[in-house]
């Protein structure tokens, strides 16, 4: 061999080699190995990075006016705020995660704060300040335990947004129904959907179809075990979950519910404001959105508490504040959660946005109890979703089991058998067997 | 000549030092011009090579989004091919590209041929049919939505005039989804290949038609005869460009579909597959980076069947 093929030859292994050892890196970003937990001072100094998901331009003036008073009560902390928009949130999430790179406070879903926590990134609040669990409501701080990591609680709870129920009343009204009854349990959403199917000629649907948005909640509400006394295997595969897709079947035939929202293709938004739909979506931004966008339908709209079921209470949804694990300056980190997650502060973001305190002292606010006249729909909202969170527990929630991959799983199954491709039983007997070949799968890993 | 490995150097360093004075240019290290070279070799490693060669690597791992993997060799191969999901999308996906590709390749060469007559206001139809092309993805899948829906335009024109009595579930079956992602596709391409085939067209000698028309040639023949023949090393070029692209067709389905890929998820294509396995928190990389290894291979199946048509063509 010549020295110059000599050269190019080892010009290509280093290459060559140095692309496999990059690549190999793919193997090892695990993210969460071995991250130091930060240590408290007892003093509240340093500079923070602070993360919250898609709150600028609309909430900047109230955001910034947060950190403006933490920054004046503490003068040798400073926060530095970066919003994120919501679309590519969780994937900026993981790649900093990956990175190590995470903001000492971030805003997380509860998705985005089971998979951070389940890997040890967060920090355990209540360990560091066991007195602070009284300053929230009980199912709001319970939210961020993990299953299996004891009383650890790995976030501040931060907004929440219960589910309610909002209907248009004439349409209730046409199709027979009394708008002071509201259903109260799925059978009966069922019930009533029929008889609006029976009564709109076409004309209009009770509800959407997309079993992603109904289900497990609609199981949960039937009184169907969702997972076994360990945890560890989907149950569902149980007559009652039949007797679900039977109803919903049966129902999308009779026109019901819009054809093309099995898809999720259709805008509820849409078809609620242009009074093609009894059932609005179950969550008091709507109300808000609807009253500008539609105001004669808002005018018609009427708010009830969700329709509950068997739980008798609604599961609740936080968005919550994160604390890195291994923050270098955990006292400043803590102190400005707890900062913006205090009652005055809450109750303040509440007055801009259609959101509720997780913080008691917050959701005791004499604004919250208030109905009104009865006849506003924002403002009855504003009052049931008070009220509801107030008995909201956990065991309403989707369980951390229940992932993406699992929900796709199972919601496929229920399109087929919605359609009428397949029958009841043997689609729902399908989605437990691929739900927990899917468990199987992660518990390996 | 190359210099012989019993050359010595000496010999060798003499020989280019004549070289050099008879040509009057001056020899330089075989390495200089990848020097020129590697800012652009630099950002290809970068950002298609490496990310390539990673990929391979994951889709022989378990690795998950936020957990690197360890090696289990071809497992999510195997699983691929034991998997009914792969199937149906990779069936999908093939099913696309035979359907979509005759329709672009043939449907923009007579548009294009249309739009080269001389008549007043053909500019104006020249830039309607390009339309499509500049319209973002999400506006013409909300667009065919609101034509193709159960209540939509056609439906309610077909059940107007009693062409059907039930409306025809264009986006509701998932076969049907289908064919509506793969009109949404040629309508959309319709304009961008167009434009290829004018460039091409341009390049036919007039002779040549006026020659045939002389000797009786009608303007179907001589589409046939001259137009065609003249125009295939496009037409190839485009053949292999619309496939690649419908190999990867994702937005159409997803638009009209939802985010299911249909009922039950039956209109998934390989694409929409490998971004259920692989997004969200409990995204499994591994094997989404296997089902994307084979995507590759089967659109490099497809573009070297385009290759070798084209070879044939040549010889």
């Amino acid at each position: 061999m010549t020295r110059s093929n000599a050269t190019r030859t080892a010009v290509a292994t280093l290459v060559a080699g140095t692309f496999l050892s990059v690549s190999a890196c793919g193997l090892g970003g695990s993210g969460a190995a071995d991250v130091r937990e930060g240590r408290k001072t007892g003093e509240v100094l340093g500079e923070i990075t602070f993360r919250t998901l898609q709150l600028k331009p609309k909430f900047t003036a109230y955001v910034q006016g947060v950190i403006d008073a933490f920054e004046k009560k503490y003068p040798g902390a400073k926060v530095r705020w970066e919003d994120v928009p919501g679309d590519g949130y969780n994937e900026k999430l993981v790649a900093d995660a990956q990175a190590g790179a995470l903001p000492d406070v971030v805003n997380l879903s509860t998705d985005s704060f089971q998979l951070l926590g389940d890997r040890g990134l967060l920090a355990d609040v209540a360990g560091l300040d066991p007195e602070v669990a009284k300053e929230y409501v009980p199912g709001a701080w319970e939210q961020f335990k993990l299953p299996g990591k004891g009383q650890g609680v790995y976030a501040y709870p931060w907004y929440v947004t219960p589910e309610i129920l909002t209907y248009n009343r004439e349409l209730f009204e046409k199709s027979g129904l009394d708008p002071a009854q509201p259903p109260t349990t799925v059978e009966q959403f069922f019930d009533y959907a029929d008889k609006i199917a029976a009564a709109s000629g076409g004309r209009y649907s009770a509800f959407m179809a997309d079993p992603k948005g109904r289900l497990p909640g609609d199981w949960q509400k039937m009184g169907v075990p969702i997972l076994n006394g360990t945890q560890d295997r989907f149950v569902f595969d149980t007559p009652k979950a039949v007797e679900w897709v039977e109803r919903m079947k049966d129902l999308y035939a009779k026109g019901a519910m819009p054809k093309e929202s099995l898809l999720k293709s259709d805008d509820i938004n849409q078809l609620y404001g242009g009074g093609k739909l009894v059932f609005g979506p179950g969550s008091p931004g709507f109300v808000k959105d609807i009253k500008q966008n539609a105001p004669q339908i808002y005018a018609g709209t009427r708010v009830a508490g969700a329709v509950t079921g068997k739980l008798g209470h609604i599961g609740i949804y936080a968005q919550s504040l994160g604390i890195k694990k291994d923050t270098k300056h955990l006292d400043a980190a803590t102190e400005f959660a707890k900062w913006v997650t205090n009652g005055p502060n809450q109750v303040e973001f509440s007055k801009n946005a259609t959101i509720y305190p997780s913080n008691a002292q917050g959701l005791a606010d004499p604004r919250f109890a208030d109905r009104g006249d009865g006849t506003d729909a924002e403002t009855v909202a504003r009052a049931v979703g008070a009220q509801q969170l107030a008995t909201a527990a956990l065991d309403a929630n989707t369980p951390v089991q229940w992932t993406n991959q699992v929900g796709d799983a199972v919601v496929r199954e229920m399109q087929k058998a919605i359609q009428g491709e397949q029958d009841p039983k043997t689609a729902v007997h399908k989605a437990q067997e691929a739900a927990n070949q899917l468990l199987a799968k992660s518990a390996r890993t | 000549m190359t210099p012989g490995p019993a050359r010595s150097a000496r010999a060798r360093r003499k020989a280019l030092a004549a070289m050099e004075a008879e040509t009057g240019l001056v020899h330089r290290k075989w390495w200089i011009p990848y020097l020129f070279l590697a800012p652009g070799l630099l950002m290809v490693a970068l950002f298609s090579l490496w990310p390539f060669v990673n990929t391979v690597v994951l889709s022989l791992t378990d690795a998950q989004i936020l957990r690197g993997g360890t090696f289990v060799g071809f497992d999510n191969y195997t699983r691929a091919f034991a998997d009914p999901d792969f199937w149906t999308a990779a069936g999908n996906s093939v099913l696309y590209l035979v359907v979509v590709v005759p329709c672009l390749v043939l449907l923009p060469l007579a548009l294009a041929v249309l739009v080269r007559a001389k008549v007043p206001g053909i500019g104006f139809f020249r830039s309607a049919f390009y339309t499509p092309v500049i319209a973002s993805a999400v506006v013409v899948g909300l667009i065919w939505q609101w034509v193709l829906r159960s209540d939509g335009l056609v439906n309610t024109v077909f059940l107007r005039l009693s062409i059907v009595s039930e409306p025809i579930p264009f986006l509701t079956d998932s076969a049907m989804l289908l064919v509506s992602a793969m009109i949404v596709t040629v309508w959309k391409g319709l304009g961008y290949y167009m434009v290829f085939y004018l460039a091409a067209l341009g390049n036919v000698s007039p002779s040549l038609h006026e020659a045939a028309a002389l000797d009786g040639a009608g303007p179907v023949r001589r589409f046939f005869s001259i137009t065609v023949p003249q125009v295939k090393p496009m037409m190839l070029l485009v053949g292999t460009l619309s496939a690649i692209s419908a190999l990867r067709v994702f937005t159409e389905i997803y638009i009209l579909g939802g985010e299911s890929g249909g009922p039950g998820g039956g209109a998934r294509t390989l694409p929409f597959l490998i971004r259920q396995v692989g997004l969200g928190f409990s995204g499994e990389t591994g094997y989404a980076s296997a089902l994307s290894i084979l995507l590759f291979l089967l659109t490099l199946v497809f573009s070297l069947l385009g290759r070798r048509l084209s070879k044939g063509d040549e010889r």
